[in-house]
């Protein structure tokens, strides 16, 4: 138990490093919605990284540029020229299908036998991950997983409590009236679309660098979508979004130790369906949603 | 030819072309030459009849899909599951398929194959369309969502139920002769599928554009404020289109288990929902206009096809042409507003001037 626990703990930490980006980003009025081909290439930027220099650092930081620029042109598209998200969205990421399959030929050309990394290795914390049960799942884990420990409080403490949250908030639920207070609209959607970038850069290197130790073309398979629903089902706030990565985390622990365990009592393909029957679900349930006011609508100035 | 349309089709052909091009500039990094590659590409498509008749045999596919998207699109909903309904329509016939097989006259078993698959898909996207009109329910994720469930429901029946009777891999024993769509051009691929794509695509055009139904469907679509006012009931018109979405989706898996492969393979086709909505982008939501970007993008992905086999270039370029070409016509629906605005503009001093 304490190990399915830990294994979902660690399962959600992209999760939640797309969706803490993906609330920023909606809250000031844009749905990255090339959320999926940004995981991807992050994905593949950090295994080339990685690969190429032995350094997991290395791998993180060519992640975080690959996501942060290819938002940027999701970003220019969608903030500056104003077109449509989810269309826009949907030639990115069937671009990052064909793009990641590209470049991992050019790098490596036609590989023998898979390539590998090391993954990333848990770092016990002192004394800590001796503590009975809640040691062996909070602290034994790798250091992105212990990242999140200090992400959630600082985007709820930045978007609630400083100025630059309600700045980004404002963009989002009302852009009018924020320009008229000095704020530039289209800069802090840019912004945000580029923090979304990098945030998810990080979630796609997660899974080949931080878990797999490999990159396939297939490796993302909707985890993108996932996490851009989790910002909706936690009703566009950080603890939310913490809490929907935990549910979804462990959904996928569930499934990884019912396919390792081999039971057979229920098909393998339901628990692999069943973070998108989740998702369906509470989306219907969902209700009075606290929807930021001008989701997916570009903003004209008047002239 | 009014300055709109021409405007549109020089800014599409202007963008098909810039996207061709930043994907020649791509082939670079592995050190090949952009205009090598898509000589061959062009002389490819058209060396034999065959291949050439291939381009038509992609086509159908895209054109239903491209349709699944136009359709909900014209009501202002996001239709982004058309691969799963696509994936319920290929199940739903490979099922009715197999236990048909010869016991029927070829022909009646097509109909009732076909009526199988239109029933699954069509169901399947209406869910998507009832828990919008009923709950509310964010319609773009819950399709988005619903695509890896048929997915996993395809994976799980490939390796059960459906297997073929070897068991050796994750496809289905082939279906009877007579359950195949019958080939209109002998020597080549080409199906009746394609036929029947090109006519629904004129039957759908006429619906939007010449039925009381199609035209509540664009005033929902234009505005929704205004629909509720004049009586329309959107939320049956939400139900209707998703299930007519689905429906077209669903032929798709149709002409494709039925027409090209003739059994089910796991996982194929797997971009068609977004090349569907890449090819409704490009011809602005028209039906009629879905045919021809179909033609387009099924050429480029037998040219691409090819070019992978023989030159070496990873078919992985199909993708990126289709995602460039798709990035391109959108960056030209900006240019586009913005000649429309200063044509307004003009005729308007010009107005003021008399």
């Amino acid at each position: 138990m304490t190990d399915l626990l830990a294994r979902a703990l660690m399962m959600s930490t992209p999760l939640l490093f797309g969706s803490i980006a993906e609330v920023f980003a909606e809250r000031s009025g844009v749905m990255v919605c090339a959320v999926e081909g940004i995981f991807l290439l992050g994905a593949l930027g950090g295994f080339v990284g990685d690969y190429e220099s032995h350094s997991l650092a290395v791998g993180i930081v060519l992640a975080v540029l690959v996501g942060a620029i290819y938002a940027a042109f999701y970003g220019w598209i969608t903030v500056y020229l104003k077109q449509h998200q989810i269309v826009t969205g949907t030639a990115f990421n069937l671009l990052a299908t064909g793009l990641s399959a590209f470049f991992m030929r050019a790098v490596f050309g036609v590989p023998v036998v898979p390539l590998t990394v090391e993954p990333l290795k848990a770092l016990p914390v002192p004394l800590l991950s001796r503590t009975p049960v809640l040691g062996a799942i909070l602290f034994n884990q790798n250091i992105l997983t212990y990242s999140m420990y200090f992400i959630v409080p600082a985007a709820w403490f930045v978007l609630y409590r400083t100025s630059i949250g309600l700045t980004i908030r404002s963009t989002g639920e009302n852009p009018e009236a924020a320009e008229v207070a000095g704020i530039r609209v289209e800069r802090i959607r840019f912004s945000m679309v580029l923090l979304a970038g990098a945030m998810g850069g990080i979630a796609g290197a997660f899974y080949s660098i931080g878990y797999l130790g490999m990159f396939t073309t297939n490796i993302i398979g909707g985890r993108g979508w996932i996490a851009f629903a989790i910002c909706f089902l936690g009703n566009w706030n950080p603890l939310g979004a913490l809490a929907g990565t935990l549910i979804f985390g462990v959904a996928e622990a569930v499934a990884i130790s019912m396919q390792s365990s081999g039971s057979l009592l229920l098909p393998n393909e339901l628990f692999i369906a069943l973070p998108y029957i989740l998702t369906i679900a509470l989306t219907i349930l969902r209700r009075s949603f606290n929807v930021p006011g001008k989701l997916g609508i570009p903003y004209r100035k008047e002239n | 030819m009014s300055p709109r349309f021409r405007d549109m089709l020089l800014s599409i052909a202007v963008a098909v072309v810039l996207g061709l091009g930043a994907s020649a500039a791509l082939l670079l990094f592995l050190g090949r030459s952009p205009v090598t590659a898509y000589a061959l590409l062009a002389a490819s498509v058209i060396r034999d009849g065959y291949t050439f008749a291939d381009i038509f045999v992609k086509a159908t596919p895209l054109i239903l899909t491209g349709l699944a998207f136009a359709l909900t699109y014209k009501a202002n909903l996001f239709n982004i599951g058309a691969q799963g309904q696509f994936y319920m329509g290929a199940i739903a016939a490979t099922a009715a398929s197999l236990v048909l097989g010869n016991r029927l006259p070829g022909p009646l078993s097509l109909v009732i194959v076909f009526v199988a698959a239109v029933a699954a898909g069509g169901l399947w996207g209406s869910f998507v369309g009832f828990v919008k009109a009923k709950f509310g329910a964010n319609e773009f994720l819950v399709s988005m969502m619903s695509t890896y469930v048929a997915l996993a429901a395809m994976n799980y029946l490939l390796r059960t139920a459906l297997m073929e009777t070897k068991h050796e891999y994750p496809q289905t024993n082939p279906f009877a002769p007579g359950l195949w769509l019958p080939i209109f051009l002998r020597g080549t691929r080409l199906h009746a599928g394609f036929i029947l794509a090109v006519l629904i695509a004129l039957l759908i055009w006429l619906l939007l554009f010449r039925t009381a139904f199609g035209y509540r469907i664009r005033v929902v679509g234009h505005n929704s404020d205004a629909a509720r006012l004049a009586g329309i009931d959107s939320r049956g018109i939400t139900v209707t289109t998703f299930f007519l979405a689905g429906a077209l989706a669903a032929t798709a898996g149709f002409t494709e288990t039925n027409g090209v492969q003739h059994m089910l393979v796991q996982g194929f086709n797997p971009n068609i929902g977004a090349e569907g909505i890449g090819i409704a982008i490009l011809a602005n939501a028209n039906p009629v206009g879905v045919i021809f970007a179909s033609i387009l993008i099924g050429a480029l992905k037998v040219g691409g096809t090819i070019m992978g086999q023989t030159s070496g270039v990873p078919a992985s370029i199909i993708e990126i042409m289709e995602g460039f070409v798709m990035i391109f016509v959108i960056l030209s629906y900006f240019i586009r507003s913005g000649l429309e605005i200063r044509r307004s503009k003009k005729e308007l001093r010009r107005a003021q001037a008399l």
